[in-house]
């Protein structure tokens, strides 16, 4: 007995170190946590990186409306308003992930093109001049709104970027969640840099 | 008691160590389960926070287990193994924390026990939450066994109260039982009793072993008052049987005694008689002669009356000549000895039937005579027992017509039985007792001349050669007379 078990311990500590070895160079966020980027390319760059982690990942914490999709395995459609690295580095993020069983779809929004189809819409700092139009258009659509300009709660934003010590962090009007008819996971509000309104 | 004791000690013992292993199991997979569903739940609340880098969060989430005193570290490593948020009780604890998350799994050292487990997401690891509690397993045991020792201590006092209040109140009064038996069985003394203490089921079984004592004490009394009876009925018959036998011996001496004398007058008796008989015959034999002479020479001299009267003196003279015969026979059949000897009963039974019919005068006798088994006895006499009774059928029939006189014998095992039958006057049955004494006789001697000697002769010849007379008849139809002779045996006395 206490020769199997000095064995097993032996058998688990190799395997630790193996796990741990494959947990670094496997994991698909370490590249984007800043914690590991610090120091390479622009901060930009990284911080167009974490958004569009954070963009997909938002998927899993928002609850939409029954009957919005029509299969259990239907996709997630994420439009992206201009900034189109954070489009492109998010189209490489997602191929191959599944959120609650959901492939995630990357699609371009153009100005004038429909919202319909799509369940989470960024809206880019450049493209606010047209923020709330789009805003309106997607509450009716119980579409997530993420945006990344100051005051964007007001217009009726769901989830808004903010940058502080150079960390990405983001803000929540519950307000404009509740119009949009969707729920957002108290995981996700604890995170929140701050939460506006209350449902 | 002391087994009592030592038996509930064993007990107390085997069930406290049977609880000391069960709590130390328990202790283990609760602390394991708890620490488990702690990570779980830290492992939940911080996926956000690890997604969403915000190590604030998961800080706070790891702050509730200040709730927790048993928890001495907490820890949540992001999926990069790198250190996200860390919780320690105190800032000694917060020295130790692993530099990298481990495999999920627990791992005891010293007091301590470390706890790994993944934040899995979406099927991606988020993290690992790490979790070390006190493992307070000795220290629990210690006082676990502090409290079974004092738990046991008391039971162990409780036990020995109890012990002492059982003997007090069942044994005790068993082992009275107990002795009250023994002495009664050494002492046989069924006085004895036991006192009754209680009034439960030793008080009734001490009720009924009294009650059985009384009872068998009885018993034995009962079973020795019918011994001494017994004795004492005993040594009364033997008494009595020995009277009876001093009386019997007395009884045997007396009859001996009173059998010689009779054997003795018996004897004088038969002496008399045939003395008396033999010396009446010279007178008779004188008046006879004389008598004779007187017919013979003077005849003519007497006239028809005077010799009518001297027939009558010479017939008288004859048949008291007959009498003394027959007295004299009669009496020396007393001292005779008899000589037995194959005796052919037919032949004597004609020849005295033919010799009688010769003298006899009178109408002719059918004489039938069947035949008769030979037997054992004295010629003489047998004769002389068929002519006395062929004698007395011819007598008595020869009033009759055709007078018949049939002779014949029965046998059986043991003797023969002769008859005489015959056709004549018969006699009343009621006279039977008297048909064979001496001198006894039913008819008058002008009806049928006799002397009533020859039945009691026929008898005394009979019962001297063991056999036995007897007769019946009724008035006018005839009569039968039967003797019979034992089969004789090879000894071939009597």
């Amino acid at each position: 007995m206490i020769a199997a078990d000095r064995k097993n311990a032996g058998f688990r500590s190799c395997l630790r170190l193996v796990l741990i070895v494959c947990l670094i160079l496997v994991s698909g966020i370490a590249a984007v946590l800043p914690a590991v980027a610090q120091g390479d390319g622009d901060s930009s760059a990284i911080e167009s990186r974490v958004k569009a982690a954070f963009l997909y990942k938002f998927a899993n914490y928002v609850e939409w409306p029954d009957g919005l999709f029509p299969q259990p395995s239907s996709p997630i459609t994420i439009g992206v308003s201009g900034a189109d690295s954070l489009k492109d580095e998010l189209a490489g993020m997602v191929v191959g992930r599944l959120v609650n069983d959901r492939p995630i779809i990357v699609k371009n929004v153009r100005t004038g093109d429909s919202l319909s189809g799509i369940n989470i819409l960024f809206i880019a700092r450049d493209e606010s001049s047209l923020l709330p139009q789009l805003v309106q258009s997607a509450q009716s659509r119980s579409i997530l709104t993420v945006t990344e300009s100051e005051r964007a709660l007001a217009q009726g934003s769901v989830i808004n970027f903010v940058m502080s010590d150079g960390h990405v962090h983001f803000e929540i009007s519950l307000q404009s969640a509740d119009k949009s008819k969707l729920k957002l996971s108290s995981r996700l509000l604890a995170v929140a840099q701050q939460v506006t309104g209350t449902p | 008691m002391l087994v009592g004791l030592a038996t509930t000690f064993a007990a107390l013992l085997v069930t406290g160590i049977s609880l000391i292993i069960y709590e130390a199991r328990t202790y283990q997979r609760t602390l394991l389960d708890d620490l488990s569903t702690q990570a779980e739940i830290l492992g939940q609340a911080s996926s956000a926070a690890l997604t969403f880098d915000d190590p604030k969060s998961a800080r706070e989430s790891l702050l509730l287990l200040k709730a927790k005193p048993g928890i001495a570290v907490a820890a949540i490593y992001n999926a990069n193994g790198k250190l996200f948020a860390s919780y320690a009780r105190d800032d000694q604890s917060a020295q130790t924390l692993p530099s990298l998350p481990e495999l999920d799994g627990s791992r005891i050292e010293g007091n301590q026990l470390s706890f790994f487990k993944r934040i899995i997401d979406n099927r991606e690891i988020l993290g690992t939450v790490y979790l070390r509690a006190n493992y307070e397993l000795w220290d629990r045991l210690r006082s676990y066994v502090g409290i079974l020792a004092v738990v046991m201590a008391f039971s162990l006092v409780v036990a020995l109260l109890m012990s002492v209040w059982l003997q007090a109140t069942v044994t005790r009064p068993i082992l009275a039982v107990t002795d009250a038996a023994r002495q009664v069985m050494e002492r046989r003394d069924f006085s004895l009793r036991v006192l009754k203490t209680t009034e439960d089921e030793v008080g009734y079984l001490v009720d009924a072993f009294n009650g059985m004592l009384a009872e068998v004490g009885r018993r034995a009394e009962d079973l020795e008052a019918t011994n001494r009876r017994l004795q004492h009925e005993m040594t009364e018959r033997e008494r009595v049987q020995e009277d009876l036998r001093k009386l019997n011996v007395e009884l045997e001496d007396r009859v001996q005694k009173r059998t010689a004398q009779l054997e003795e007058a018996n004897k004088d008796l038969e002496g008399f008689s045939y003395t008396v008989s033999h010396d009446l015959r010279a007178p008779l034999r004188a008046i006879q002669s004389f008598s004779d002479l007187l017919v013979e020479d003077h005849a003519e001299q007497l006239d028809e009356e005077a010799r009518r009267k001297l027939r009558i003196v010479q017939d008288e003279g004859q048949r008291m000549g007959t009498l003394i015969d027959e007295l004299l026979a009669f009496s020396r059949l007393g001292r005779k000895e008899v000589r037995k000897v194959d005796v052919n009963m037919s032949d004597l039974a004609r020849t005295s039937f033919e010799r009688l019919h010769d003298q006899h005068q009178g109408p002719r006798v059918e004489f039938r005579l069947a035949f008769l088994p030979s037997s054992k006895g004295d010629r003489v006499l047998i004769g002389q027992v068929w002519t006395n009774l062929i004698a007395n059928a011819v007598k008595f029939s020869s009033k009759r017509d055709k007078p018949v006189i049939e002779v014949s014998a029965v046998s059986d095992k043991e003797e023969n039985v002769y008859f005489v039958r015959d056709n004549g006057a018969g006699f009343d049955p009621r006279y039977q007792a008297k048909l064979f004494g001496v001198f006894q006789r039913l008819h008058s001697a002008s009806e049928f001349p006799g002397t009533g000697v020859g039945l009691a002769l026929v008898q005394r010849i009979v019962v001297r050669h063991g056999g036995r007379v007897w007769a019946d008849s009724q008035p006018n139809e005839g009569a039968t007379f039967y003797f019979t002779l034992p089969k004789e045996q090879s000894n071939g006395t009597i």
